[in-house]
């Protein structure tokens, strides 16, 4: 900045702020130094938040969530259309619930991200007054014949062996809507549950200990109810087992692991 | 010459261009630190000055929670309840997970997500579940985090979700070096997230990889966040500090379950106070042969894995 002239004329009038030409110089480099900070300062955004991001979970992912609920065929049938009385809203918002549809036989329209979704038949009576009870039509090997609108929703699989397949091990033979037991007891519908117990000991056991079956609500009774679900809210009598899940979205770490990692270095914890 | 020459010995020239150079790079200096100004929108003066949370009067304890209120509202527009639920006497949590009816569908996984405002994007997970093989080796290192079939569960592996087992002897707490972090009297391990300097020694101490750094600042949708919010426990976190599962303290010191809990369809996750003869767990601890992960590290997990039929 300053030429060699200058700064020799300076040095003849002894300055208290700028003693020393080599100071401007200094004080320039300086200068320069802190203008290109302020530029690149201001060019960097200071919220590390607004820097755009790749989206590491695809926006798809988790709107194919499955639904965890599992209802009887006869509550969603009688709705109408309006679910908003179920437990739907475990994933979807009050404001807009979901749509039920049905077909041509009346036959409830499963979208595909329901597809695991567990509609049971527990109920008869839920459709079917008392008043005017099913009539059961047999084939000629004896066979219940399952009627068009029920096709899909009653199969029969209970137990390993599915040997258990006959309606009246646990149904009247006259009253459907009636239950008993192996023993002959007479139970009614709303009782489903201890008719499970007088085969499945042990699980009953445990479900009044709490310990088996799906638990909500409060842990200490004092502050609020606790919420259980009977064997039939979970299971369909008629096939108790678990059908499949289709698995939530898996980790999304900063930067995302291989696929499938092989076996020794999944992870980095020893776990 | 001398006619340039002021009283204390400065000639014009000099003045102007010392006054000139100056000014330019206290402009610069300004402009340099300009960014700092926006750090107020995240550590206010009270924020920085705030004490330790075990220090704090119930008087100051209110201020800062309705501090927090305001930050949450100015950064996502929505209102939040803040509040800091203390331990109840005579309680002490214990978790038990059953490893025969788990089916690995990750339900918990984002039931927990979404119940304590953890970041969406990287999305930052307490819960991990482990596909293992059943083959009868029990080991962790065969254990798979990226499992996606079409449908679970799986023919021949078992699922094993790990998440913080507040154990009752934390490795994560003894290493803290500015206390951070510790164990309450109801055993939950819960973090100051004021407090914490993002140092990650705990996460390196835990042997269950259960806790999770914010590396990035956590962005979390308005429209997703869970407003029933606790100091030590679902709050907004932000970036450097660390953050684990606490058992949902929002919900389970007021009495209810936790969100995973809740959320799982095989009813697989069972919680309750052990000191309450009562309770689920302690039925499960009385009647069905528990295990805990990784015993020979001896963390006295208050967290328990059991099979049954």
């Amino acid at each position: 900045m300053a030429s060699r002239g200058q700064g020799q004329s300076l040095d003849s009038v002894p300055s208290r702020l700028n003693p020393n030409p080599n100071t401007s110089i200094v004080l320039a480099i300086l200068t320069a130094g802190f203008v290109v900070l302020a530029y690149s300062f201001a060019r960097v955004p200071a919220r590390p938040g607004v820097v755009s991001r790749p989206l590491l979970v695809p926006p798809g992912a988790l709107a194919i969530v499955p639904g965890t609920v599992r209802i009887s065929a006869g509550q969603l049938m009688k709705s109408g259309g309006d679910v908003s009385g179920l437990d739907c809203y475990a994933c979807h918002h009050k404001e807009s619930p979901p749509e039920v549809k049905f077909d041509a036989n009346h036959r409830i329209v499963l979208p595909r991200e329901h597809a695991d979704l567990i509609i049971s038949m527990r109920n008869c009576a839920e459709c079917h007054p008392p008043n005017d009870p099913v009539k059961l039509d047999y084939d000629a090997s004896g066979n219940v014949i399952v009627p068009a609108a029920h096709q899909g929703l009653l199969s029969m699989a209970h137990g390993h062996t599915l040997r258990n397949n006959n309606c009246y091990n646990c149904h009247d033979r006259d009253q459907l809507d009636q239950l008993h037991t192996p023993d002959g007891a007479a139970l009614k519908f709303e009782q489903a549950t201890l008719l499970c117990a007088s085969c499945h000991g042990p699980t009953y056991r445990d479900w009044m200990a709490g310990a088996h079956g799906r638990t909500g609500g409060y842990w200490d009774r004092k502050a609020g109810p606790i919420k259980r679900e009977e064997c039939a809210s979970c299971h369909d009598p008629h096939a108790p087992a678990f059908t499949g899940l289709i698995p939530m979205p898996g980790p999304h770490p900063l930067h995302p692991l291989p696929r499938t990692p092989a076996p020794s270095v999944s992870n980095d914890h020893g776990l | 010459m001398a006619s340039d020459t002021t009283d204390n010995g400065m000639s014009r020239r000099s003045f102007l261009r010392t006054s000139t150079v100056l000014s330019a790079g206290a402009a610069a200096i300004a402009a340099g630190l300009a960014p700092l100004r926006k750090l107020g929108q995240f550590t206010s003066v009270d924020e920085f000055v705030q004490k330790y949370y075990k220090e704090l009067s119930p008087e100051e304890m209110k201020a800062v929670l309705a501090r927090i209120e305001d930050e949450v509202q100015r950064q996502y527009g929505i209102r939040p309840h803040v509040r800091d639920y203390k331990p109840m006497n005579g309680v002490e949590f214990v978790y038990a997970l059953n490893l025969t009816r788990c089916v690995g569908c990750r339900k918990c996984v984002h039931a927990c997500v979404a119940e304590n405002n953890q970041s969406r994007n990287p999305e930052i997970q307490y819960i991990r579940v482990l596909r293992m093989p059943n083959d009868g080796t029990f080991d962790v290192d065969k254990g798979d985090h990226n499992y996606a079939p079409k449908s679970v569960p799986e023919p021949g592996v078992f699922y094993m979700p790990v998440q913080c087992h507040q154990c009752k002897n934390p490795p994560c707490v003894k290493v803290c070096p500015v206390k951070a972090t510790w164990q309450e009297p109801d055993g939950i391990t819960v973090v100051d997230y004021n407090w914490c300097i993002g140092c990650r020694y705990c996460e390196a101490a835990c042997p269950y990889w259960a806790r999770r750094f914010n590396f990035t600042d956590p962005s979390i949708p308005p429209d997703q966040l869970n407003l029933n919010m606790s100091y030590l426990g679902n709050r907004p976190r932000r970036k450097g500090v660390m953050e684990k599962c606490h058992f949902c303290i929002q919900r389970t010191r007021a009495g209810r379950y936790p969100a995973c809990v809740e959320v799982c369809p095989t009813g697989s996750r069972k919680f309750g106070n052990i000191l309450d003869p009562d309770s689920e767990v302690s039925y499960i601890l009385r009647n069905k042969r528990v295990l805990v992960l990784k015993a020979e590290v001896g963390t006295l997990p208050r967290f328990f894995y059991y099979f049954d039929v």
